[in-house]
């Protein structure tokens, strides 16, 4: 269906996908002939049980991996056998949160939010007044300095998504942001992730927390047995039905 | 200062602390070899110079020892070589010197003073061309048919292969030490690169460049093999000095005094300088081809 529409049509997708599969070494392909599209400035959850694919699935769209077959376009911008040096200019437009967060335990929580910022060299003085900003907006003013192995889960995983959103990515991908907090906190980050949706950047979370899906009117691309269904916005009444 | 800045925490970890002990080894190694082959070029110079156009010639002793043609033909041959333009001096060794020369091997006494003896002269070429040389040979022959003619070609040319043999196992020390190096910042880097994957594979996420993150280690390996050589240096110093003093307790005659050249002190110097490039740019190479590994 979507693959008939002409090129042209794609140019305002941040994500496109056809007839992607993914294996790993010589297993199963994980999923196969994935097909989706994500509009600029949209948000969707991407559902599904562990060990579903989800997390491979955002792997793909933060060029970790490589489909196996299929296309995949970042940007209106082929990248399925992008040369390797290009790739980091397109990393750059991205934002990512991982499951475990993966902060460097050398350095201050501040450093650790500055990373993408220095990375693309931006000068020290922007560094210092939006990393600053930002970590006061998500209430960790006063770690600024603080290792993040001296931090609660809630606060790594604030400076998870404060690095993942310091360089206003076009894309932010989030891998399971909630999983290990509790519901108040959870809660009061997706509000974050809202906040930066509102501002123009489009948003794919992964999470298998029904509760957190069916609080918000986003919609869901649904992987279950190696395929992806969109649906609709979760309803309260879904939680535990099978379609979720 | 970005420039300089670090994402790895690449300073201490086990893996550099080896790398500066054994570039430590490595250049004190290269500096014996680079001062063995200065010290074998010194020598050669001093004696290639000491001996070319230079000739000696030997008026044997006629079966008769007291056969006063000896002293003829020495008289005759000097003759001819005073009037020989490719000649600049030539004057028969004195006896005594010859006996002199002779004592350790008949120990002292009468019995050298009476012994028949060939007449040596020491001949000085104003130029060492060979044709002049075969010139002078010719004369020296026409005129004393049993003279021995000696430009110490045979001697030189056995020296020289000493000396080529030696400077060749130099040049293989420091080619081994150069390979050595190479593979120990090879695998320090590959361990880093191993144990720091984690945030190596962060740093790609959020868009570093391969060549950023190869810099990276790089610098490293460059800053622990200059320290490295260094102190490579100092502990040779020392050495150069113990050695030089031994040598200086040698009696004269068997190993001339040579100076080293002044490149010697530059090539010593630069030693730790291309342990440094030498890191680096292994360094860059290995993580960037480890790096091109990944998506
Ligand atoms: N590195 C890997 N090598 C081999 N199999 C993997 C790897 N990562 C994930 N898998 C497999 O892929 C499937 C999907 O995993 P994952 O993407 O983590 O799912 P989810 O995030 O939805 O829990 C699982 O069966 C998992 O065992
Ligand atoms: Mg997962």
């Amino acid at each position: 269906m979507a693959l008939v529409r002409k090129k042209a049509d794609f140019v305002g997708d941040t994500v496109q996908l056809e007839a992607v599969g993914l294996r790993y070494a010589d297993g199963p392909e994980i999923f196969s002939d994935v097909s989706f599209a994500i509009p600029q400035s949209s948000f969707h959850f991407l559902t599904g049980p562990s060990g579903a694919g989800k997390t491979s699935l955002l792997s793909l769209m933060y060029l970790a991996k490589r489909p196996s077959r299929g296309k995949l376009m970042l940007f209106g911008d082929d990248v399925t056998d992008a040369k390797r040096n290009r790739l980091p200019a397109i990393r750059r437009r991205l934002g990512v949160v991982f499951q475990d967060f993966r902060l460097l335990e050398h350095m201050t929580a501040f450093d650790n939010v500055a990373l993408p910022l220095r990375i693309a060299k931006v000068s020290e003085a922007v560094v210092e007044r939006n990393v600053s900003e930002l970590l006061k907006w998500v209430g960790l003013e006063e770690q600024m300095q603080a290792r993040p192995s001296v931090l609660s889960g809630g606060q790594q995983q604030r400076i998870a998504i404060a690095r993942a959103v310091v360089h206003r990515p076009k894309l932010i991908l989030a891998d399971e942001p909630t999983g290990n907090v509790d519901d108040a906190i959870a809660v009061r980050l997706m509000q974050l992730v809202v906040e930066l949706h509102k501002l123009g950047s489009s948003v794919i979370i992964a999470t298998h927390n029904e509760h957190l899906v069916a609080r918000f009117p986003f919609p869901r691309l649904h992987l279950n047995g190696g395929k992806v269904t969109a649906l609709p916005p979760m309803h309260a009444s879904e939680i535990g039905t099978a379609a979720s | 200062m970005i420039a300089l800045r670090s994402e790895l925490p690449l300073k201490g970890d086990a893996s550099g602390r080896f790398v500066v002990w054994l570039v430590m080894v490595l250049v004190f190694m290269a500096s014996i070899a680079v001062t063995t082959n200065a010290y074998i070029g010194a020598l050669l110079g001093h004696w290639g110079q000491s001996v070319t156009g230079t000739l000696t010639i030997q008026i044997p002793v006629m079966l008769d020892a007291k056969d006063p043609t000896s002293t003829a033909a020495t008289e005759k041959v000097l003759d001819v070589l005073h009037r020989h333009p490719a000649v600049e001096s030539a004057a028969a060794v004195p006896r005594e010197k010859v006996t002199e020369l002779l004592k350790p091997w008949f120990g002292p006494g009468e019995a050298v003073a009476d012994l028949p003896l060939p007449v040596l002269i020491d001949v000085r070429m104003s130029t060492s061309e060979p044709s002049a040389i075969s010139a002078v040979s010719n004369s020296v022959q026409t005129a004393a048919p049993g003279a021995v003619i000696d430009d110490h070609r045979a001697w030189l040319n056995r020296v020289i292969g000493l000396a080529e043999g030696l400077g060749a196992i130099a040049l293989t020390m420091m080619a081994l030490v150069t390979g050595a190096l190479a593979l120990t910042i090879v695998f320090a880097t590959r361990a880093s690169l191993a144990e720091f994957a984690q945030v190596i594979d962060v740093l790609h996420v959020v868009g570093a460049k391969d060549g950023y993150i190869a810099g990276q280690f790089a610098r490293r390996a460059a800053l622990q093999s200059l320290a490295g050589g260094l102190a490579g240096l100092v502990i040779y110093a020392p050495t150069l000095g113990i050695i030089a003093w031994l040598a200086s307790r040698i009696e004269d005659g068997i190993l001339p005094d040579v100076r080293f050249p002044a490149s010697l002190w530059v090539t010593l110097a630069v030693l730790p300088v291309a342990a440094g490039a030498i890191a680096t740019i292994t360094a860059n190479v290995t993580v960037r081809r480890a790096l091109s590994a990944k998506v």
